[in-house]
């Protein structure tokens, strides 16, 4: 188990993390997910030895590891550009975490060898062994990068970006792949993503930061469904915003009214979220009417951009592919089926 | 380079750039290579053979392969520790480092020799001192092997810097994480990752080593036999009119340089290294 307490960290007086708090349970997949800055890679390097706070505590299975370097950690690392030792045979890269140790504890050249040869295998690069990393795809790069770090056999595989630098359709593979590998392996996986569908679809876990603070713990699903804070909410999936204002248990915008989900927020103006599949088409033209000024095919439903009547809002919504699309310039009305309020921030 | 197909007006400049620096080269290089060879050799084979192996001769030889064995290595190190300092960590001062390695460059050997007799001539601020525990630096090698580590310090670092600051830090980060050591790390990672550029400015540092004139000359007092390096040997004997034997031992000098380019310039086409710092 891994656990954090208070880290915070500020480079030139600018605050990269700010009193995290943060636990990790043995056998957890978890997703460290943000904008760029805002500080999960420094966390994730924190956890790693690679940097330190200047504040708070790192403990791994309760025992102190704050001032530990990464060397002493035993933990795997894999870098965003996966930093392959482009001097060395794959083979020679898989076993360097083995021939770098002291003597007492250095397998036999021939072990090291027959072990990384093992790990090739796991990682489905069995062959490549003879190559040089520059002679490989980034998917198989990237796949070394894991084999390296898993040779070492750590607990804690701690991955930096691990599909940023790959095309979609390799970048799904690996996920899937990676997934595999942490459950038959039983490692606790900790990763750092930009990309939110990435952190919904892997991670038991998403911790969503925001400058330097924790926005939000939760499940894929509680971070997606109920997000607790208007950053969560519009970071984490797509989302429409409206200004609205909110009086007791009911919110307006323009003259139509949406009832508000608790926690409550006091009489003012606010900020209301849904994402653009909450809505429901209205028959009867009751609900917001919707300016249509774009149409476009995503997978089995149509995304219909549009402006809402009677302001400059942008909304984005979901309409069945089974019916035909809106045209362009048409009007429609839709009704909220499920919206979620925050206090009103600058507008999104 | 390229071939390909240019409009006219602009094929007659290339031409003329291109004979222009042909000319310019054959005159200011290669004529002067060709004559110290033609002169060195002009009075035949015997005597040049008879100029190199006399026993000043040699021993000037002698000297400057010495003074090139104890600066090279210590610039190497220095050169690497350097470059590792200002391309992996920060601190307060760095650019003054850095500025300050470039240094050597930019003042004049005669100087940074006068600078030594300054320090540690007999009238210099150690001079008594030294007198008095009867060490010898100025008009004896060490002189010469302190005057040459200054002037050459800046070449195995200025050639790194570049090269280590573009790589980074992850490749260490990588070994580290790991759980190699400091010096593992550096011996398996760093020292294949620079190995080309280090070979390059050690190259760099040897020729400058034993060309080097100004410096040496300042401190060396000249001294036939026992403190003269080939540079000093070659404008004594010009000096004394004997040509034929200066001539011989710039030859070698010369030969030396032209094995250093081929050196360097076999090292650029095998391993595609271009090299980035600013000479």
């Amino acid at each position: 188990m891994i656990s954090l307490h208070n880290i915070s960290k500020s480079f030139s007086g600018f605050a990269a993390l700010n009193a995290i708090d943060l636990t990790v349970r043995d056998g957890e997949f978890l997703a460290l997910l943000g904008p760029s800055g805002s500080g999960k890679t420094t966390l994730l390097r924190i956890i790693a030895g690679l940097a330190f706070p200047d504040e708070g505590h790192v403990r791994f299975n309760g025992e102190d590891v704050t001032d530990l370097p990464v060397a002493e950690r035993k933990v795997g690392f894999v870098f965003q550009q996966y930093a392959l030792f482009r001097h060395m045979s794959v083979l020679d890269n898989v076993g360097f975490g083995l021939s770098v140790r002291p003597r007492a504890q250095r397998p036999a050249k021939a072990k090291v060898r027959a072990r990384a040869r093992e790990l090739l295998d796991l990682v489905q690069l069995d062959g490549l062994g003879d190559r040089y990393p520059a002679q490989l795809s980034g998917g198989q790069q990237q796949r070394v990068a894991l084999a390296r770090a898993l040779a070492v056999e750590p607990q804690l595989l701690l991955l930096d970006e691990p599909f940023g630098a790959l095309d979609a359709k390799v970048r799904k593979e690996l996920r899937r792949w990676l997934r595999q590998l942490h459950e038959q392996m039983g490692l606790t996986s900790i990763f750092v993503t930009h990309d939110q569908e990435e952190a919904l679809e892997l991670a038991d876990r998403v911790v969503v930061l925001d400058k330097g603070v924790i926005e939000q713990i939760g499940t894929p699903e509680e971070v997606y469904m109920t997000p607790q804070s208007g950053f969560v909410s519009g970071f984490v999936g797509d989302c429409n915003s409206l200004p609205v204002t909110v009086q007791g248990n009911r919110a307006q915008f323009d003259g139509v009214s949406f009832d508000v989900a608790p926690p409550r927020l006091l009489d003012g103006p606010a900020r209301l979220d849904f994402r653009p599949h909450d809505i429901a088409v209205s028959p009867t033209g009751d609900g917001l009417p919707l300016l249509v000024s774009g149409v476009y095919r995503r997978g089995g439903y149509w995304r219909v951009e549009g402006s809402v009547a009677g302001s400059d809002r942008i909304v984005e919504i979901d309409l069945d592919a089974d019916h035909a699309p809106p045209a362009i310039g048409s009007r429609l009305a839709f009704t909220v089926t499920r919206a979620r309020v925050f206090p009103a921030t600058e507008p999104a | 380079m390229s071939t390909q197909r240019l409009p006219r007006r602009q094929s007659a400049t290339r031409t003329v750039l291109i004979l222009g620096a042909l000319a310019f080269i054959a005159f200011f290089l290669v004529l002067p290579l060709v004559a110290v060879f033609a002169e060195a050799l002009g009075k035949g084979f015997a005597a040049y053979g008879a100029a190199l192996v006399d026993p000043d001769a040699v021993s000037a030889i002698k000297l400057t392969l010495l003074v090139a064995a104890i600066s090279v290595p210590l610039n190497l190190i220095f050169g690497i520790c350097a470059a590792w300092a200002v391309a992996k960590f920060d601190f307060r001062g760095k650019s003054v480092l850095v500025t300050l390695i470039d240094l050597p460059f930019s003042i004049s050997p005669v100087v940074a020799g006068l600078v030594y007799v300054l320090l540690f001539g007999a009238q210099g601020w150690f001079g008594p001192w030294l007198v008095e525990h009867g060490v010898r630096i100025i008009f004896a090698v060490p002189g010469i092997v302190l005057a040459t580590i200054l002037v050459t310090f800046p070449f195995v670092a200025r050639e790194l810097i570049p090269l280590m600051q573009e790589q980074g830090r992850v490749d260490e980060e990588a070994a580290l994480a790991l759980g190699a050591s400091g010096f593992k790390t550096f011996l398996r990672v760093t020292l294949p990752n620079i190995r080309w550029g280090l070979l390059y400015g050690v190259l760099l540092c040897n020729a400058r080593a034993m060309g080097e004139f100004g410096a040496v000359s300042v401190v060396s007092g000249h001294l036939r036999g026992l403190t003269n390096t080939m540079p000093l040997q070659v404008e004594i004997l010009y000096n004394e009119y004997n040509f034929a034997a200066a001539f011989a031992v710039a030859s070698l000098l010369a030969l030396l340089a032209l094995v250093t380019l081929v050196l360097k310039t076999s090292l650029e086409w095998k391993f595609g290294y271009s090299h980035g710092s600013a000479r």
